[in-house]
């Protein structure tokens, strides 16, 4: 099933970016070719000669709206103009926040130095210190196809500091864990808690420490404590492999444990949620609960259930003795 | 209500502290060489991290690229129409796709809506507790199977996305019943 979500993911993004990408270039997004007005506002008292000159772009919103066809956001945008071979080239200051689809003209543009330019030609003179020009910016043209190569290069980079990130936490639990197995916790759990959870893991032996650390690691998800619920999951999943004579397969408790987990069984709720909605988050506890509550319900049934199918059933690890089926 | 958040949140205040004292303590008392098994076990850390980073780099970029796309506004159109008709507002439709494909995704999201329709807005009560309510599914099967390397994932994605699915339709229904 992941395989084909997966490629699809992947054909879906190259397909919808292409979609889009043709799109933009039926509709001339970004006027490629077609100079740009702009009017120029110039210190007074300035040298004439001189190479680098800061500028403000006064920036039109009703005449940049008509320019693209689409409503622009105007303003006062910081800029230069430099001297340049024959003529005067106009460049956008490096921070400065462009308004759509100018922001992304200057992410294609140019990538390493990040900033807007282009050659500008000049129309009128308003008054001594403010001039109209005609500025023609590089062709913009493949932004989603750009957009998801990118995409796809950074979030690699991403995964790897992600996990490698976690070295410390796991290490920290890991190492806590084995204590607790050590010393009989772990048994204790199993014993205690055994009655109730056996049920949904039937292939765990009686008295065995996995069902203990899946307990742990279902305890730390409800109480909000991400940073550990994770290792401890890890672990669970560790004593649930040594059970499993199929090593690259997923056993039925395994996935029965990663279903109970991403419906994230919680009361207190994330600290991110709890950051980002302030004070609301006390009204939202309730409605929190009680879909969180009813998911893991359904999560729990949605496992069984499948577990049913006949490809899944066949190609459970436990059901067939190691190496009689090829997996 | 109030009171019992409190009592949760200094619960999960204590058992953090209450575990990593208490666990060697125990294993003290139990007579166990605390300080050696730790090392042992932390040991495993690295490895179990680095299992890990394959199937992450796999799920990340394949899902980095799908919202890079612009795939997300074709499918809210494409879902709009059914969805409407069933009192799901439209604004919320992208968080329930984005919520078991990116955990920071689905944030920047949320963070989103509340700028732009406010805290106390119903759209913003049920995009919150579809992001409350669930977990990143793609990532939490990354992690977790990639930590013992288990490539066939068998049942266990379509599982955790219909628990999803009923987190996301439920969050709308149960926000609007005890909120709306």
């Amino acid at each position: 099933m992941l395989n084909y979500i997966w490629a699809g993911l992947i054909a879906l993004s190259f397909l919808f970016a292409l979609v889009n990408d043709v799109r933009d270039l039926g509709r001339d997004t970004y006027r490629n070719g077609t100079a740009l007005p702009v009017t120029l506002a110039i210190p007074s008292g300035y040298d004439p000669s001189a190479r680098r000159l800061a500028v403000t772009v006064r920036a039109d919103s009703a005449a940049w709206s008509a320019h693209f066809g689409k409503p622009v956001a105007g303003g006062a945008l910081a800029g230069e103009l430099i001297q340049a071979g024959g003529g005067r080239e106009l460049r956008f200051a490096k921070d400065v926040s462009l308004p759509e689809p100018l922001a992304t003209a200057r992410s294609m543009t140019s990538e390493r130095d990040n900033d807007l330019r282009g050659p500008a030609a000049f129309t009128a003179s308003t008054s001594d210190t403010l001039l109209e020009a005609a500025v023609t910016l590089a062709p913009v043209r493949f932004v989603k196809l750009v957009a998801i190569t990118r995409a796809a290069l950074d979030l690699a980079k991403t995964a790897v500091t992600l996990a490698l990130g976690l070295v410390g936490v796991i290490a920290l639990w890991l190492g806590m864990l084995r204590i607790a197995e050590k010393s009989g916790l772990i048994n204790i759990i199993v014993r205690v808690a055994e009655p109730v959870f056996r049920p949904l893991f039937p292939e765990i032996p009686k008295g065995h420490p996995a069902l203990g650390l899946i307990i742990l690691n279902l305890s730390a998800n409800v109480l909000g404590l991400g940073n550990a619920a994770t290792p401890m999951g890890i672990k669970a999943m560790e004593s649930l492999q040594e059970l499993n004579p199929r090593k690259d397969t997923a056993t039925n408790s395994m996935v029965m444990l990663l279903a109970m987990n991403t419906a994230s069984v919680q009361v207190v709720p994330p600290v991110l949620l709890v950051a980002l909605m302030g004070l609301q988050i006390n009204r939202l506890f309730f409605p929190i609960l009680i879909c969180t509550a009813l998911s893991l319900v359904v999560g729990i049934l949605a496992a069984r259930w499948l577990a049913k199918f006949r490809g899944y059933r066949d190609s459970d690890p436990m059901r067939a003795p190691a190496g009689a089926v090829e997996g | 209500m109030e009171s019992l958040r409190q009592v949760l949140d200094l619960l999960a205040v204590f058992v953090i502290p209450a575990i990593i004292i208490g666990f060697p303590l125990y294993g003290l008392f139990r007579r166990v060489p605390v300080y050696e098994e730790f090392v042992s076990g932390a040991r495993e850390g690295f490895q179990v991290a680095v299992n890990i980073i394959p199937y992450l780099v796999a799920i990340l970029f394949a899902v980095g690229m799908f919202r890079a796309s612009g795939a997300m506004d074709f499918m809210v159109e494409g879902l709009r129409p059914i969805l409407t008709p069933l009192g799901v507002p439209p604004e919320v439709i992208p968080m329930a796709i984005t919520r078991p494909l990116t955990g920071s995704g689905s944030a920047g999201l949320l963070l989103d809506l509340i700028g732009r329709y406010g805290e106390d807005s119903l759209i913003v009560k049920i995009a919150a507790t579809m992001y409350g309510s669930s977990e990143t599914t793609f990532y939490v099967v990354a992690v977790y199977f990639g930590a013992i390397n288990i490539r066939k994932t068998r049942h266990a994605v379509p599982a955790g996305l219909i628990a999803d699915a009923s987190a996301a339709i439920m969050s709308v229904y149960v926000v609007k019943w005890l909120l709306g």
